[in-house]
């Protein structure tokens, strides 16, 4: 009898008439807690920026195994792959890279191993930089069990493309090799992923990565030249993510703030290749920073501190401090931030 | 059936080694399919979990969760994430949890009065566990307050009703023979309805029970060895005093106890859903269950109206029918526990239905005097109808 109202009606009537005087005293306390709440929050803020995580703020416990993963998302942020150069009988500029596709499980957060596709093993593969009419060669083979492919964006043959139908070239077998050969084409800020079906977990399981052609003229000279690869890993395979991050691993840079100079100029080459979400964004803190959408123009397009890129947008972000401090970068899409994709700069004297 | 008075049993060596033969066979068999796998590819691709959430306490800054690991497997907890935003946390007594262990995450959040919010405790094998807060509000602690809130919960749903209905004592005394088994008729038709609740009850908690208890099965073993044990200390009482009062007064006392197993069950309910912050029990309700709770203390008295009971004895019998309820509400409050609301209520099932084979051996005496087929049906009808009318009260 009764039982059925305590464990059904009574739970579904709502609102939370308690009963007792012992009810309406904890309200009264809870009350008072939810102020000194908020006070809490705003107090703990210092502390974090002090790389001190005190619980307020969304962070991973623990820190992964950037050796056993085979890459830093630290070393990614300036390892840019010039690959072999040699000239060709024409004069022009050879640039040949080795990519192998790869299984890989990855520690995208602590104590989380994800079975990773790869380039070279790493996430996100190499960031393959040449010059505006290079011509760039790429020596790829499948080292997996399932088929992959290299799908670069710019100008190039349709048997380059690297797509299902292209020829062998669009669906290269595990233990096979295919070179894909392309002028490097238009100069900006481009990129690469594997375009096998299924196309979505293809990327999502990690097989993307930058590729930037720098105009003939070159860009002015800046400090620093970061490579920034937004994405995000599904680990439970329900077509949703579950972490985000720059440079694969979530709140790396929260953790290991990128220490900069005031006044020192910045150039960060972003790229989206993130998954199942629509969009991303990057929100610079306490700063504005020139925008050049996709890197093909000298000119930049927006002086703002928020973009928004779909996936496979990207562009260049140009900026410099003018005040010591930590700063935050973050996706201004703030659930993604509190799912790992939010980063520091330490900026210094 | 055992003594066979041709061929005394002989318990030789030779006997043993027999006994034994199959049990040493089969851990051979064990110890073949471990090694060898017996032939199947049983290697599956994903380790199997399965991480129950007990329950959540929620204090100032702070949740914590009470998690209990009922995989086949060992558990590491890797990372938890609420409400879409990955949190610290820290883990009591550690982040790996054999088989059927327990720990405690504790994770700072600042959560606010009210909300509702989604926790995800991910495994290093990225399996996701989920547990849903849908109304935060800070857990009772056992501190005086909540202590006496729980108490007088107890006391407004379980004691004061069985009290209110014993109180008619007096004036049921004065009633004919036929209106007395009209009564215990009404007494057989409520608990039927109570068993039948009851059990129900016991089967939604059931679900709850982490797969590895088998919760039906404990509903089985609850049920049974009540009714058969209280049906074996009947008898004994039986044998010993062939005396009509005596026994209905134990039966009486036996109604009282399986009453009470009833009242514990939904002191566990209530002191549950107000654990969770679910429960929204308005005065209105309280009064329902009053009206609906008075129906028990009449139940126990039905018995032994025709007796002189010490009200000292009628004092017990109340306090055995409804204090559970304020013992019920503190465990429920304090330590919610599927297992033990299973165990509790299937108690209560297989007291309750126990009680109506007593009274129907009490209707039988009297019937045998003088038939009345119609005061049986009708008392019968009469108790069950009361029970589902005053339960309308209350939805």
């Amino acid at each position: 009898m009764k039982n059925k109202i305590t464990r059904r009606d009574f739970l579904k009537a709502g609102g939370l008439t308690l009963l007792g005087a012992a009810g309406a005293v904890g309200v009264n306390a809870l009350s008072h807690a939810g102020h000194d709440m908020s006070n809490t929050k705003v107090l703990a803020a210092p502390a974090m920026q002090h790389g001190d995580h005190d619980g307020t703020m969304p962070n991973t416990v623990g820190e992964v195994d950037h050796e056993k993963n085979g890459f830093n998302p630290d070393e990614i942020l300036t390892d840019f792959d010039y690959g072999e150069v040699s000239t060709l009988p024409n004069g022009q500029t050879l640039r040949e890279y080795e990519i192998v596709a790869l299984n890989k499980n990855i520690e995208v957060v602590p104590g989380i191993e994800y079975p990773a596709w790869t380039y070279n093993g790493r996430i996100p593969g190499p960031t393959i930089r040449a010059t505006e009419g290079d011509r760039i060669r790429i020596h790829f083979s499948n080292g997996s069990n399932h088929p992959h492919t290299m799908h670069f964006h710019g100008f190039h043959p349709g048997v380059m493309d690297g797509i299902p139908g292209s020829g062998p070239g669009g669906n290269v077998l595990p233990g096979e090799s295919f070179i894909y050969e392309f002028d490097a084409d238009p100069f900006g800020l481009h990129l690469y992923h594997c375009h096998s079906f299924p196309l979505a977990r293809h990327i999502a399981k990690g097989l993307y990565g930058a590729f930037i052609v720098d105009p003939k003229v070159g860009r002015p000279p800046v400090d620093h030249e970061f490579i920034m690869v937004m994405s995000g890993f599904d680990v439970d395979f329900d077509d949703a993510n579950d972490f985000y991050g720059v440079n694969a691993i979530p709140f790396h840079f929260q953790n290991h703030p990128i220490k900069i100079k005031v006044g020192e100029k910045i150039r960060i080459y972003l790229v989206n290749i993130l998954e199942f979400d629509l969009i991303n964004s990057f929100h610079l803190h306490a700063n504005f920073f020139h925008y050049y959408p996709t890197g093909t123009s000298l000119t930049p397009s927006e002086f703002t501190d928020t973009i928004i890129q779909g996936q496979a947008q990207r562009g260049i972000l140009e900026f410099t401090y003018r005040y010591p401090g930590m700063y935050m970068f973050h996706a201004h899409v703030t659930e993604f931030a509190e799912l790992g994709w939010n980063g520091m700069f330490e900026v210094t004297e | 059936m055992t003594q066979q008075p041709t061929q005394p049993a002989r318990f030789t060596f030779r006997t043993f080694i027999l006994l034994l033969l199959p049990i040493i066979l089969l851990a051979g068999v064990i110890a073949l399919f471990l090694t060898t796998g017996g032939g199947l590819d049983l290697e599956s691709a994903a380790p199997v979990e399965d991480l129950n959430i007990e329950r959540y306490t929620l204090k100032r800054g702070l949740i914590e969760l009470h998690v209990r690991n009922t995989g086949p497997e060992e558990i590491n907890v890797a990372q938890i994430v609420i409400n879409e935003a990955i949190m610290p946390f820290t883990i009591t007594p550690n982040t790996s949890i054999p088989r059927l262990g327990r720990a405690v995450i504790h994770i700072p959040y600042p959560w606010s009065y009210g909300e509702a919010y989604g926790i995800n405790v991910f495994s290093t094998n990225a399996v996701g566990f989920g547990v849903d807060i849908p109304v935060a509000f800070e857990t009772p602690q056992p501190d005086s307050a909540t202590f006496l809130g729980f108490t007088l919960i107890g006391l407004y749903v379980g004691v004061i009703p069985v009290f209110l209905g014993i109180f008619w004592f007096p004036a049921l005394r004065t009633l004919g023979r036929r209106t007395m088994t009209f009564l215990m008729a009404a007494t057989a038709g409520l608990l039927i309805f109570l068993g039948l609740d009851t059990l129900a009850e016991a089967l939604e908690f059931a679900n709850e029970v982490p797969s590895a208890f088998q919760g039906i099965g404990l509903i089985g073993i609850g049920a049974v060895a009540t009714f058969l044990l209280l049906d074996a200390i009947s008898k004994g009482q039986t044998n010993t005093s062939g005396d009509d009062s005596q026994r209905r007064l134990s039966v009486a006392f036996i109604i009282a106890v399986g009453i009470g197993f009833h009242n514990l069950g939904e002191g566990l309910a209530i002191g549950a859903a107000y654990n969770v912050g679910e429960i929204a029990l308005g005065t209105f309700l309280v009064v329902g269950f009053i009206i609906q709770n008075i129906t028990e203390g009449l139940g126990i008295i039905a018995p032994v109206l025709r007796d002189r009971p010490t009200i000292g004895r009628l004092a017990i019998m109340g306090l055995i029918g409804g204090g559970p309820a304020i013992i019920g509400a503190w465990i429920g409050g304090y330590t919610p526990s599927p297992f033990l609301a299973v165990l509790f209520l299937a108690i209560g099932t297989g007291a309750i239905f126990e009680v109506i084979y007593e009274i129907a051996k009490l209707i039988q005496k009297d019937t045998q005097r003088e038939a009345m087929p119609m005061t049986v049906f009708s008392g019968v009808l009469t108790g069950m109808v009361l029970l589902w009318v005053t339960g309308l009260l209350i939805k």
